[in-house]
C-alpha cells in the first residue's frame, strides 16, 4: 500500500514521518524544511510511505511544492494522510478540501491538538468527521500520541479498500456546484471533481480537459459572478470552512502571545539587528574560541601519545619503516588531525540545531529582507545560509523555498561562502596558533567577512548576470517553540557521526594517497627526501600561483589548498601528513613550528590563506548539490571559476595589506579609515543606483513591463 | 462581470477604503477587494486566506519598514508591501 503524507508546511509531516518509519528526516521550525520527498516504510507494516514537501494548496507556487502535486497526480497513492495544524485550523482545512475533491482515500490526522487544549480550546472532532465526511484521529507528533490508531485505520484502509468520492460535500452555492456536476460529465478520467473546479478557475494546466461545451460553461458560470471564478471559488471554499470551524470549536483561537512579546525584543526597531550580530558572533567565538582553547592541547598530546605507542609497537614486532610511516605518519596523522575539531564541531552543530529549531530564524529572514532585496536576494536566502555553516550541501538545496529564480540561483552560488563546518578546523588550526587568546573574536571576523565578500559578489551578479528584479516574499512566520533536548542530541549526533565517518572514509583514503605522493618520487624509490617526493614535485611547478597569498613559494600549502576540493577539512590533514614526514626531529608535532616546513607562515598569511580557502571553489559535494540546483554544468564551471578569482583576489588582498600591517609600514588607524571611507563609497554607490531605479521599485505592473 | 481595476480603484477611493499595507501595527481591517495583477501571486494569497471578508491584522513591521506580518485566520503570514499592494481594506474601529 503507497501511502502520502501531506500538509501545509511546517504542521508537523517529518516530526510524523519519522514516528512512524523510525526514521530520522530532518526537522525544524521554518516553512519548507522538508524540500524533496523522503520516502520510508512504517514499522511492523509493509506500507509504503512518503513524506512531501509543504504545501497551502494544489495549485503549487514553488519548486518544491511542484515535488508533492507531482506526487499525488502521478505516483498515484491509495492513502493521503492529510496532517492538519489544529492551530491553524481554516487555513489547513483549505488544503484538506482540495484533497477530499480527489478520488484518492483521505485520512486526516489532526496534530496539536493539545496545544489548542492547553489554550482552553477544545474541537469537536466527531462533528468535524461528519462534516468532512472523512476519518479524523487525534495526534500529537511531538509527544507520539495517536500514532497506533493511526496505524489500525491504515490496516482497515488496507482490508476493506474501501472506495471513496460517494460522499462528497457541498462547498459552494449552487450555481458553482451545478456548474461543476455538468463539467464532470464531460470529462472522463480520474478526480473528475477536482479537475471540473480547476477548469472553472481556469488552470491552464488542466487546459487539456476542455472541450467546446466545457468552455461554454465555464464563461456561462463566470457570466453570473462579479469577480473572477478563481477568487469565488477560493472566497466560498474559505466561507465553508469558516462554517465548519466556527461549529466545532469550543472557544476563539487567541494567539499565545509569548511569540509576540519575544518578538517585541527581536523585531525591535533598534536592537534587532545588534542581536542578530551579538548571536552570529557567540557561535563562532563560542565554538572555536572558548571551547577549542580547553581541548586542543589535550586531543593533540592524546593524538601524539597514540601515534607514539603504535610507533613502538610495530617497533616492536619488526614492521618495516614503509608500513610504520604509513600508518603513523600517513593514516594516523592525516584522520587525527581532522578528528581533533570535533569537539569544536559538537558546540557549532549545536548552535545551528538551535537557531533552526526555536523559529528565530524566520524572524532574521524577515529582518534581512529588505537588505538582501536590494542585492537581489530574499530575506529567504538566510536560510540556506545558516543551514549552510553546518553544511553546503543541504544549504544549497534548500535554497529551493525561494520562489524567484534567479534569487534561488544566486543564493546557491552565496551559500558555500559561508563557513561550513569542515571549513571550521581550517580556521581553528590557524587561528589557534596565530591568533591564540583572540581565536574566537579572528574566527567571529571571518564569519563577518563571509558577509561583507556575499554582498560584494551579490551586487557583482546582480549587476552583470542576474537582472531581472521583479520578485515576492510571502511566509508564514512560525511561533517560537522550545526546542525538544531529544531532538537536538539527535541532531548533533547524527552530523558529528557523519563527520567521523567521512574522517574514517574520504579523509583516510586521501591520507594514504597523500602519503603515497610525499614518500615516492616518480621512479617510485621509496625514502627519498620530501622535496624530491611527487606531489612536492608537481607542488612546487605550480606553486607560484600562492606567492601572492602566501608571500613565498610554498608547495606544501599549494597541494594542500587544492585537497580542499576533495573536502575542506582534507586541507588540515594534507598540512599535517607533509608536515610530519618532513621533520627532521619530532619536536612535538607543531605544524607551524618555525624549523618546519610551514615555519613561514605568519599572522598575515595564515588570515590570506583561510580567506583564500573559505571563498575558493568549495568541496566536490557542493559543487554537486550547486550543479544540481543551477541546472547545467557550464553555470556551475562559471560560478566554481567566480568564487576561486575572487578567493584568490581577496587572499592576496589580505596579505598585502596584513604584511604592511605586520611591517609597520600602515598602521591598524590607516586601515580602520581606509575601510570607513570604502564603505561609504560603496554606499554612495548603492544609493545612486536605487535613484534610479526609484520609478519601478513600487510599481505593480510586474511581468509585462518593458523597463525591466 | 469582472469590475475594471480602474472602476474598483475609483470605489476604493469614494469608500475610504484603505491599503492594506498602510495600516499601522496594531489596526484591522476587512479585505474589501484584492487587486493584483500578478495572477500567481494573487492566486496564492487566496490560497493563504486573504480572500475578500476575511479580517486581518497587521501584527508587526520588519525593523527596516518592510516586509509586514500580518495575522490572519489564526495565524501570521509575512509578506512584502508591493505584494500587499491592491488589496484593500476597510478599517475595523474597537471601542475598546
Amino acid at each position: 500500500m503507497k501511502i502520502g503524507l501531506v500538509g501545509n508546511q511546517n504542521s508537523g509531516k517529518t516530526t510524523l514521518f519519522n514516528l512512524l518509519t523510525g526514521m530520522n528526516a530532518k526537522i525544524g521550525n521554518w516553512p519548507g524544511v522538508t524540500i524533496e520527498k523522503k520516502t520510508g516504510t512504517i514499522k511492523g507494516r509493509n506500507y509504503e510511505i512518503t513524506d512531501l514537501p509543504g504545501i497551502y494548496s494544489l495549485s503549487p507556487y514553488s519548486v518544491e511544492e511542484e515535488v508533492s502535486r507531482k506526487f499525488i497526480f502521478e505516483e498515484k497513492p491509495d492513502v493521503i494522510i492529510n496532517i492538519v495544524d489544529s492551530t491553524s485550523l481554516d487555513r489547513s482545512l483549505y488544503l484538506t478540501t482540495q484533497l477530499l475533491e480527489l478520488d484518492t482515500d483521505v485520512v486526516i490526522a489532526l496534530n496539536m491538538a493539545d496545544m489548542l487544549e492547553k489554550k482552553g480550546i477544545s474541537i469537536d472532532i466527531q462533528k468535524l468527521e461528519s462534516e468532512l465526511k472523512v476519518k479524523i484521529i487525534k495526534i500529537s507528533a511531538l509527544k507520539e500520541t495517536g500514532i497506533d490508531e493511526l496505524i489500525k485505520i491504515l490496516d482497515e484502509k488496507k482490508s476493506s479498500k474501501s472506495a471513496k468520492g460517494v460522499h462528497r460535500l457541498k462547498k459552494y452555492d449552487d450555481v458553482i456546484e451545478t456548474s461543476i456536476c455538468r463539467i464532470e460529465n464531460e470529462i472522463s478520467s480520474d478526480h473528475t471533481e477536482f479537475i471540473a473546479v480547476k477548469l472553472l478557475e481556469e488552470d491552464s494546466r488542466f487546459s487539456n480537459f476542455l472541450n467546446e461545451k466545457i468552455k461554454r460553461i465555464v464563461a456561462d458560470t463566470k457570466n453570473k459572478y462579479k469577480y473572477d471564478l478563481e477568487e469565488e471559488i477560493a472566497t466560498q471554499r474559505y466561507n465553508f470552512i469558516d462554517k465548519i470551524v466556527g461549529s466545532v470549536l469550543k472557544k476563539k483561537i487567541i494567539r499565545k502571545s509569548v511569540s509576540d512579546t519575544l518578538d517585541k525584543i527581536f523585531l525591535n526597531k533598534w536592537i534587532a539587528f545588534p542581536i542578530f550580530a551579538v548571536i552570529m558572533f557567540l557561535v563562532y567565538y563560542l565554538s572555536v574560541g572558548v571551547v577549542g582553547s580547553y581541548t586542543v592541547d589535550f586531543i593533540s598530546n592524546a593524538t601524539d601519545m597514540f601515534s607514539g605507542w603504535v610507533d613502538e609497537t610495530f617497533r616492536s614486532i619488526n614492521t618495516s619503516d614503509m608500513i610504520r610511516s604509513l600508518i603513523v605518519d600517513g593514516i594516523i596523522k592525516g584522520v587525527g588531525a581532522v578528528l581533533s575539531f570535533v569537539p569544536q564541531l559538537i558546540i557549532l552543530f549545536l548552535c545551528i540545531a538551535f537557531l533552526e529549531t526555536t523559529g528565530y530564524m524566520s524572524r532574521i529572514a524577515l529582518l534581512l529582507d529588505k537588505l538582501f532585496r536590494r542585492l537581489g536576494l530574499s530575506g529567504k536566502s538566510l536560510i540556506p545560509f545558516i543551514v549552510g555553516s553546518g553544511c553546503s550541501v543541504p544549504g544549497i538545496m534548500g535554497t529551493r523555498i525561494i520562489e524567484n529564480e534567479d534569487e534561488r540561483k544566486m543564493t546557491a552560488i552565496l551559500t558555500p561562502f559561508i563557513p561550513c563546518s569542515a571549513k571550521l578546523p581550517i580556521i581553528a588550526l590557524f587561528t589557534g596558533y596565530f591568533f591564540k587568546e583572540n581565536s574566537g573574536i579572528v574566527s567571529a571576523s571571518l564569519y563577518f567577512f563571509a558577509i561583507v565578500v556575499i554582498i560584494i559578489s551579490a551586487l557583482i551578479m546582480k549587476k552583470i548576470v542576474f537582472k531581472n528584479t521583479s520578485s515576492t516574499y510571502i511566509s508564514e512566520l512560525p511561533e517560537y517553540k522550545l526546542p525538544s533536548a531529544k531532538y537536538i542530541f539527535k541532531d548533533v549526533w547524527d552530523k558529528v557521526i557523519a563527520f567521523i565517518k567521512r574522517a574514517g572514509s574520504v579523509i583516510l583514503v586521501s591520507s594514504v594517497v597523500i602519503w603515497f605522493l610525499l614518500s615516492f618520487s616518480f621512479r617510485l624509490e621509496y625514502g627519498v627526501s620530501i622535496e624530491n617526493s611527487m606531489l612536492a614535485q608537481i607542488g612546487s611547478k605550480i606553486s607560484w600561483i600562492f606567492n601572492p597569498i602566501l608571500g613565498t613559494n610554498s608547495w606544501g600549502a599549494t597541494v594542500s589548498a587544492i585537497q580542499g576540493l576533495v573536502a575542506k577539512e582534507q586541507v588540515v590533514s594534507s598540512m599535517a601528513i607533509i608536515n610530519g614526514l618532513a621533520e627532521d626531529t619530532t619536536e612535538g608535532g607543531l605544524i607551524f613550528a618555525s624549523t618546519g616546513i610551514f615555519g613561514f607562515f605568519t599572522a598575515a598569511s595564515a588570515y590570506a590563506f583561510m580567506v583564500f580557502n573559505l571563498f575558493s571553489a568549495p568541496c566536490f559535494g557542493a559543487i554537486g548539490a550547486m550543479r544540481r540546483e543551477l541546472g547545467g554544468t557550464k553555470r556551475v564551471l562559471k560560478a566554481i571559476a567566480f568564487q576561486t578569482i575572487l578567493a584568490w583576489g581577496l587572499g592576496s588582498l589580505v596579505y598585502l595589506i596584513g604584511s604592511k600591517l605586520e611591517n609597520g609600514i600602515i598602521s591598524v588607524a590607516d586601515l580602520i579609515i581606509g575601510a570607513i571611507v570604502f564603505m561609504i563609497i560603496l554606499l554612495i554607490i548603492a544609493s545612486s543606483r536605487n535613484k534610479k531605479n526609484n520609478e519601478c521599485a513600487n510599481c505593480p505592473y510586474c511581468s509585462a513591463c518593458e523597463k525591466k | 462581470m469582472i469590475i475594471s481595476s480602474k472602476k474598483e480603484e475609483k470605489i476604493n477611493e469614494k469608500m475610504k477604503y484603505k491599503k492594506l499595507s498602510d495600516l499601522k501595527i496594531g489596526q484591522r481591517g476587512k479585505i474589501v477587494s484584492l487587486n493584483i495583477l500578478d495572477k500567481g501571486i494573487r492566486r496564492h494569497l487566496l490560497d493563504m486566506g486573504l480572500t475578500r471578508g476575511t479580517i486581518v491584522e497587521v501584527k508587526k513591521i520588519a525593523p527596516m519598514g518592510d516586509p509586514i506580518d500580518i495575522a490572519l485566520r489564526s495565524y501570521e503570514l509575512c509578506i512584502r508591501k508591493a505584494d500587499l499592494d491592491g488589496i484593500f481594506v476597510e478599517e475595523i474601529r474597537e471601542v475598546k
